[in-house]
């Protein structure tokens, strides 16, 4: 058993809110990700669950037993720290081995320890490391280590704070499929927080987007993509930003980007004349115009302002009407600066927002076909299982 | 010495360069004049002791006179006992700083409250009062409880030199120890007790070899609480006994005293050496 149930968790340094009110409910055995940039709160909650701050409000429980006021050794959670928090004196395997010495939750004797120790350094590729300090690890090393010191016994929960960031990309891809193996064998709850939306697309059963020691929404991976629910979360997932244009209903239209970019309003939503409107739409989701499309498709015409090669891909910025439009496109096709570029857009994928002003964050009102989510695009799809 | 800094094209042996090491140099002898001078006396003659030559013929005897003489003629110092008492109630003083200090040092690092920095001042305030301020009423006190010249006494009015010291100077190494250290043994486990003990403790070990070496130093040195508050003296009284009264003063004893005086601490600090260095510069506890 290891479900976790916070309710009002609330956290206060002098005058600011760290925290504020949080509820969580994780289901046993499930991944749940906390999603937000950084000074959101996100290492405040791991530290109130563990009981490591002290709160001003609110009830941790763990495993279905009250733990708001008990102490961190009773509460049996493990945490890996995004400082690491490896002891400097102590050697990889001796950090290792310190939960399974202290007796608090289980015995387990030399040999048990040892086999445990060897399983799980073999899995993070740092077995070659055991008689080392950490002083003489790299960071990435470190950072396994302290994932490791995590992983080496069975806790109720596991609490993981940024494990991943300080990893190189090609490490932290191979660490994230680990972690997702790791996961779903132990079976064991997991927290984790990030501010990387990749990991937390791909790691978690469901994830909650914080801000400001907020939680702006919860919900599945695929939720969170097809339908954020402002602008914050539309912008929080996808690299490069989701292109955010702001736009008027005019006639029983949206028109954006001077005229550029027009399509009927959907009726569902019911908007009204001279409504001002945010029009969200993905990067990866606009499509350089090639083939014909059934209905249901966005057509945009632009012109190519600039062109960067990223690898596989390229993003271009394209100018669009009286704004511009980034857009990502296979790097085989030829993009010459300049050019002229038609663009295509499953109506679904065209998000609608409330109007604002530039920076604020503003509600989704639905889609170009009404208020239904968008569908997942099949990359996306491939990762999440759906 | 660690190789200068040099400016792109600077030669390696210029005037400027070479001027600038005669004159550290001579800041050295400067500074170091008056060791040198105690030294020299102690080695003179009763004869030579108020020459200023630096040539004379040396001779040990003002050491074997300082360590072995007791109520002759000469002085009435037991230099012997002063040393023995005063190496206990130093070591005394600083075992009971550390015993307490510690402790007092992890809270007031880790434990922020309404006011605990104005707690620690205060404690701190007692070092900026004049001894002489208390001395007296310190005096009365101590006739009254019958700690006079007793070892328990010395050891009590000490520490209060000592303890500040300790637990000021270890506060900041539990400052900068990052508290995740001792939440992970928590999580790991283990007692708050235990996390202080296994975690915190051993990392701050060269804090509190160079903070026990400095109260031992400040302990040892301290002239107006033995001077007052005992018979038998500490080295720092005794010393001073050796420059005689009534027309005869034993320059050269007192500086043969003042050397052997000297020579606790010395020793102490070379044993840690090791730990004092790591010990003095700051912030080297990081993983």
């Amino acid at each position: 058993m290891g479900t976790l149930k916070v309710r009002d968790l609330t956290k206060t340094y002098g005058s600011t809110t760290a925290i504020d009110h949080l509820a969580i409910d994780v289901r046993d055995g499930e991944f749940f990700v906390i999603l937000g940039p950084s000074g959101a709160g996100k290492t405040t909650t791991l530290k109130a669950i563990a009981g490591l701050v002290e709160i001003d409000e609110g009830s941790v429980e763990i495993a279905g037993v009250d733990m708001t006021q008990v102490e961190p050794y009773y509460r049996n959670v493990a945490m890996a720290f995004e400082s690491y928090a490896l002891y400097p004196q102590k050697t990889v395997k001796d950090n290792l081995a310190s939960p399974l010495k202290s007796g608090r939750h289980h015995h387990y004797d030399e040999a048990e320890r040892t086999r445990r120790i060897a399983d799980v350094t073999k899995t993070l590729g740092i077995d070659h490391l055991l008689d080392r300090l950490p002083k003489e690890l790299s960071n990435g090393q470190r950072q396994r280590t302290a994932l490791g010191r995590v992983l080496v016994r069975p806790a109720d929960i596991y609490l993981l704070d940024e494990p991943l960031s300080h990893l190189d990309a090609k490490l932290r891809a191979s660490m994230r499929a680990e972690l997702k193996s790791i996961a779903s064998r132990s079976n064991t709850t997991t927290l984790y927080v990030t501010h990387d939306y990749q990991e937390a697309l791909a790691l978690a059963d469901r994830i909650a987007v914080l801000r400001q020691g907020e939680f702006v929404q919860i919900g599945t991976p695929a939720e969170i993509w097809r339908s954020p629910v402002d602008t914050f979360v539309a912008r929080a997932v996808g690299q490069p930003e989701i292109n955010l244009v702001d736009g008027v209903v005019r006639g029983g239209k949206v028109r954006a980007l001077g005229g550029a970019l027009e399509f009927p309003a959907p009726a569902a939503l019911e908007l009204p004349e001279g409504k001002e409107i945010r029009v969200g739409m993905r990067p990866s989701e606009l499509v350089v115009h090639r083939e014909v499309h059934d209905g249901g498709w966005l057509r945009v015409t632009g012109r190519i302002r600039l062109a960067q090669r990223l690898g596989r891909d390229v993003e271009l910025d394209i100018e669009v009407g009286d704004g511009h439009l980034i857009v990502i496109d296979r790097a085989d096709a030829s993009h010459e600066e300049g050019q002229q570029i038609e663009l295509d857009i499953h109506l679904p994928n065209v998000h609608l927002f409330d109007g604002g002003a530039p920076d604020e964050h503003t509600a989704r009102l639905g889609s170009a076909v009404g208020r239904g989510a968008a569908p997942l695009p099949e990359e996306l799809e491939e990762e999440l299982g759906e | 010495m660690a190789r200068k800094e040099m400016m792109p094209g600077q030669k390696r042996f210029t005037a400027p360069a070479i001027l600038g090491d005669v004159a550290i140099l001579a800041w050295f002898v400067f500074s170091l004049f008056p060791i040198v001078w105690m030294v020299m006396l102690a080695l003179k003659t009763p004869a030579e002791q108020t020459t200023t030559y630096f040539r004379f013929s040396p001779t040990l005897e003002n050491f074997v006179t300082v360590l072995t003489a007791r109520g002759t003629a000469l002085t009435s110092v037991d230099f012997k006992a002063a040393l023995v008492s005063s190496t206990i109630n130093c070591l005394g003083a600083v075992v009971v700083s550390l015993v307490v200090g510690i402790p007092a040092a992890y809270a007031a690092g880790r434990w922020k409250f309404r006011g605990s920095d104005s707690l620690m001042f205060n404690l701190l305030s007692f070092r900026f009062a004049p001894e002489l301020m208390v001395i007296v009423p310190l005096f009365v006190i101590y006739n009254g409880l019958g700690l006079f010249d007793t070892t328990f006494g010395m050891i009590w009015v000490l520490q209060l030199v000592t303890m500040p010291l300790v637990v000021w100077i270890l506060r900041s190494y539990f400052e900068d120890l990052p508290e995740d250290l001792e939440q992970a043994a928590l999580l790991d486990g283990y007692s708050r007790k235990r996390a202080f003990t296994m975690v915190a403790l051993p990392l701050v070990r060269p804090g509190i070899a160079a903070s026990a070496l400095l109260a031992f130093i400040f302990a040892w040195n301290n002239y107006m609480f033995p001077l007052i508050l005992t018979n038998s003296g500490s080295v720092t009284v005794a010393i001073t006994k050796f420059l005689g009264g009534g027309g005869q003063a034993y320059y050269n004893l007192t500086a043969a005293a003042g050397v052997v005086g000297a020579l606790p601490p010395l020793i102490l600090a070379l044993t840690i050496q090791r730990y004092l260095v790591q010990g003095l510069s700051f912030g080297a506890v990081k993983g």
